[in-house]
Order: structure tokens, then C-alpha cells, then sequence
């Protein structure tokens, strides 16, 4: 298994959600985070904004079907601009589900 | 080193926090997040009464369930009482219970002293 974390614009992850929903991929947990990238911010003029808000959609997913769900990520949430997000898969060992105390997604 | 993420109720951090506490492992990051699972959030999940009784068993009738994750390190072979414990905390057998997620953790490192691996844990 294998947890994949996207960090996307806030404005795209109902899009996004809604498509994973569409493929199948149902069940995720989504949070508000603030972050930046490899452009240290935003700079507008005099304005610097060091921190920028962004959803982090956290799912796990059997190891063969990471490959759909990172292209559908990467193909809802794209803009072309900086600031559009970054995505990671970690490995997962092992998954429970508390209600029925078994093992497994 | 095993890293739990556990994604629970929110009305049973305390007593998870509790138990957990009195078993040695006080040590936790708690957040709160939104999220949904395989039924696609019905709405029978939430505490409060409800006046649409046909709501209550339509799927997807409520985009996301406020949760509570819970993120702990610990050493390889604790980490089987702790994911038991959890279960056992929270298992109320109505959808909604929560899920547990355990993954493999390369490097833990205390900020204070220094001290890395299984010595920063405890």
C-alpha cells in the first residue's frame, strides 16, 4: 500500500476530489495547511508573502493504482503557474479499520 | 520505528488520549482535518439530531465529516498494542469508526539535545 499526499491550490480540490470520486477513489481526508516552495513565496511589488495557504489531500491507495490517482491529480489540478501544487507517495505497512478491527483498506 | 496515523472521532480523543497516556505512550500530534471514506460521508455520523430523516440514509448527503488524526512514533515492537488499543478505544460499530495507518519511519531526532533514534522517542 502506498499513502500518497497531494498539496494543491485550495480552489482546485473540490475539482479534484470530485474527479477521484468519479474513478472511484472515495474515501480521502482533507486538511488546510500553509507552505511554500522552491520560489520561497510570493513577492508582488513590495509585498512578500512568505507563507501560502494550500489543501492537503491525504489518501491510501493499493500500490498498482497510485499511477491513476497521482495522473488524475496532476491532470485536475494543473494551472501551468507556479504554486500549483506538489504530490508524495509513501509507504504504507500495514491499514486497519477500527469499526470492524480488521486489516486492510 | 513505526509511524501511526490514526484518523478517529473527535468526541474520543479524550479517552484516547487517556488510555494511551496511561499505557506510556503520552507523546502524540493530534490535528484536526475533514474527510470521508468509502461511504462517501452520510450524514448519520454527526451528533447532532437531524429533521430530514431521508437524508440520514442517502450516501453522499454531506461532503466531508470533521475527523481527528492522531500521529504517533513508535518503536517497532510497540506498535501492535498501540494500533490494538486504539481499536479497541474506538470501536463503536457504526460507520465512521476510523481508520489506522501504519508506516515505516527511517530517523527520529530530538531538537533539544540532539539525541536521534529510539533514545528520542522516549
Amino acid at each position: 500500500m502506498k499513502m500518497i499526499r497531494a498539496i494543491i491550490r485550495p480552489d482546485m480540490t473540490e475539482q479534484v476530489v470530485d474527479s477521484l470520486a468519479d474513478e472511484g477513489f472515495v474515501a480521502l481526508t482533507k486538511m488546510n495547511v500553509i507552505g511554500r516552495g522552491k520560489q520561497k513565496g510570493i513577492h508582488l511589488d513590495n509585498i512578500y508573502y512568505d507563507e501560502i495557504p494550500k489543501t492537503m489531500l491525504m489518501l491510501v491507495a493499493d500500490e498498482d493504482q497510485t499511477e491513476k490517482i497521482v495522473s488524475i491529480i496532476n491532470e485536475k489540478a494543473y494551472t501551468g503557474n507556479f504554486g500549483d501544487g506538489k504530490v508524495f507517495i509513501s509507504p504504507v505497512d500495514e491499514s486497519y479499520t477500527v469499526r470492524t478491527r480488521s486489516k486492510g483498506l | 520505528m513505526k509511524e501511526i496515523i490514526a484518523i478517529i472521532r473527535p468526541k474520543m480523543m479524550i479517552k484516547t488520549k487517556e488510555v494511551l497516556d496511561s499505557l506510556g505512550f503520552p507523546a502524540m500530534t493530534a490535528q484536526r482535518v475533514m474527510g470521508r471514506g468509502k461511504q462517501k460521508a452520510i450524514i448519520q455520523e454527526v451528533s447532532f439530531d437531524i429533521e430530514k430523516t431521508e437524508l440520514l440514509e442517502e450516501e453522499g448527503s454531506m461532503r466531508y465529516i470533521p475527523k481527528r488524526m492522531i500521529t504517533l512514533v513508535v518503536p517497532d515492537e510497540d506498535f501492535n498494542l498501540v494500533v490494538e488499543t486504539i481499536m479497541k478505544i474506538n470501536c463503536t460499530g457504526k460507520i465512521g469508526d476510523g481508520k489506522i495507518f501504519v508506516c515505516p519511519l527511517d530517523e527520529a531526532i530530538r531538537v533539544r539535545t540532539e539525541e536521534r533514534g529510539q533514545k528520542a522517542l522516549v
